[in-house]
């Protein structure tokens, strides 16, 4: 079937107004509208589970440093709230948002509107269903130990579904657009929604359906932990950053040529990278050293994006005082550049015997999904929800305060528990050292770092604070009558 | 061979075919062609190039 016939078929089978056809290609305004419900779905429930998964990450903050806190509380083990911190914030926050920008930005470039949104709006409420029922699995004790894939095998049936529903209609979308060529986000938002069904459906079917036996399990566990960062929020975050930065200052990237090549060498050298996690592991020295050299190849990607975002914002540094949208993903970009070479540092062997099993893995964490990937969302979000809401933000001040306290407060966790837990690494490695010295040694950083965890919350309750307040303003004409009936008479306020 | 591994085999080759295909495809399409054209993609007759958007900041009438 060639490319027309097919967009043909499908414009003939799915509801609503694909393209205005004759009359040309269809408004901004029209295409924000039709992604509404579903794009204010995936971000307003991947709020929720932000503040939920940021309050279980203090609690098990405070646990590392307090042993004693919530120690009566059965259902609040350390064990159980870090992994409930990581599953909500990684699967209910970070990749709701993710779903919810790419929605949005593929129907932006392919310049069409959202075919059928109550479609992937029924696939949100079966996605948060899935989360939900394997969040109370894991306080239920059937987590499956492990790592990001905890949830109970009868919850992530739901999950797959639901996202391979989402990923279908992403694709759909792509099929019927009108503008022809493609934009470089394009080419990372539909390998990111490939990617990640796969890298999940691989993971689970070989841990959890049909498991594999001893150090593959772990191989397995590292290639798709470590992918779900490079090939599902990596992408994501990129298509974000090559759309938001050319359309607030006006400017195209700097490089387009070098994005190309940045898309596919990620795509050829990103999936291999898993195992450097795995240094001094029971492994076959070769599979280890594949991946280390792989993790250096990520450089020709990392320092084509580095050279593009950072060579466009030349110049336009002063866009940054006017632009919420431009401070969050300027800043989540340059994030992006540390972590990466932080990234690849950590993959050397010599490295890796320093630094694996200390604090400066968990800052490398945070820095890759917060100080990048987050931070990008963010700012997409900034710049979304006013154009499908059809309303401005309603505070600067909120604002200010979600950026100063996600700013500060990740740079208060990354820099300090990176070089502590550098020397954490140099005290272990040294026999001489009792083991609870480097304990000792290591307890003002992570109090440390629930100050941190504070500052970010503070930042991401107003966040919370300025959305809520800007769908009040959304409902307001809807309530106005509402209330005029319930006072019977006229309104002379404006309803506040 | 169990269906199990069949699938797994199936999945590792899968990805890198799909790779191929889509490089072949956007070769084919011209995709790769005239690429700095492709740079002002997002933008449009609503919102030129050259056009700042997102001003919001630095107002203080809010």
């Amino acid at each position: 079937m060639s490319s027309t016939s097919a967009t043909k078929s499908l414009q003939a089978i799915l509801p609503g107004d694909v393209s205005k056809g004759s009359d040309g290609p269809p408004s901004l305004a029209e295409i924000d509208a039709s992604c509404r419900v579903p794009v204010l779905s995936f971000f307003l429930s991947g709020l929720a589970w932000l503040l939920l998964g940021t309050a279980f990450a203090l609690v098990a903050s405070i646990k590392l440093h307090q042993p004693s806190f919530l120690a009566g509380q059965e259902w609040l083990t350390f064990g159980t709230v870090r992994t409930v911190h990581l599953n909500t914030v990684v699967f209910g926050f970070a990749s709701q948002t993710a779903i919810g920008v790419s929605i949005w930005l593929m129907c932006r470039l392919c310049r069409v509107p959202l075919v059928a949104p109550g479609v992937v709006a029924v696939a949100n409420l079966f996605y948060n269903l899935g989360l939900l029922i394997g969040v109370v699995g894991i306080f239920a004790g059937d987590s499956t130990g492990i790592e990001w894939l905890e949830m109970p095998r009868y919850a992530t049936p739901i999950l797959f579904a639901s996202y391979s529903l989402i990923a279908v209609w992403t694709i759909i979308t792509f099929r019927l657009r009108t503008e022809r060529r493609l934009y470089v986000s394009q080419w990372y938002l539909l390998a990111a929604v490939i990617w990640f069904p796969w890298a999940y459906g691989t993971a689970q079917v070989m841990l959890l359906i049909e498991p594999v036996r001893g150090v593959v399990q772990s191989t397995v566990q590292w290639w798709f932990t470590h992918n779900l960062l490079g090939l599902w929020f990596t992408p994501v975050g990129l298509a974000a950053i090559y759309y938001f930065i050319p359309k607030v200052t006006g400017r195209p990237i700097y490089n387009y040529a070098l994005s190309v090549v940045g898309f596919w060498s990620l795509a050829l050298f990103s999936n291999w990278n898993g195992l450097h996690h795995l240094v001094g592991g029971p492994l076959p020295a070769w599979m280890i050293t594949v991946s280390v050299a792989t993790s250096v190849m990520m450089l020709i990607p990392v320092l084509a994006a580095a050279i593009n975002h950072h060579g466009t914002m030349i110049g336009n540094l002063g866009h940054l005082r006017q632009s919420p949208t431009l401070r969050f993903v300027v800043f989540g970009a340059v994030a992006y550049t540390l972590a990466s070479l932080q990234g690849i540092l950590s993959s050397l062997r010599s490295f890796s015997e320093v630094a694996h099993f200390t604090h400066h893995t968990v800052a490398h964490a945070h820095l890759g999904l917060y100080a990048f990937f987050s931070m990008v969302m963010f700012g997409a979000i900034y710049y979304i929800l006013p154009r499908v809401t059809q309303q401005q933000w309603p505070s600067n001040g909120l604002i200010s305060i979600h950026f100063w306290g996600a700013a500060l407060g990740i740079l208060l966790y990354v820099v300090p528990l990176g070089l502590a837990g550098l020397q954490q690494g140099r005290l272990l490695n040294n026999a001489s050292v009792p083991f609870l010295d480097v304990v000792r040694f290591t307890l003002p950083w992570l109090q440390l770092r629930t100050v941190a965890g504070l500052l970010l919350g503070l930042g991401q309750l107003a966040f919370v604070v300025n959305v809520g307040w800007l769908l009040l303003r959304m409902l307001e004409p809807l309530r106005k009558p509402v209330i005029q009936i319930l006072s019977g008479g006229e309104i002379t306020s404006t309803g506040k | 061979m169990p269906v199990i591994r069949l699938i797994q085999i199936g999945s590792v080759l899968l990805l890198p075919i799909a790779g191929l295909l889509a490089l072949r495809w956007a070769m084919r399409a011209g995709q790769m062609a005239r690429l700095e054209g492709a740079a002002s993609l997002p933008f449009d007759l609503e919102e030129p190039e050259g056009r700042m958007t997102d001003q919001i900041l630095g107002d203080n009438r809010r």
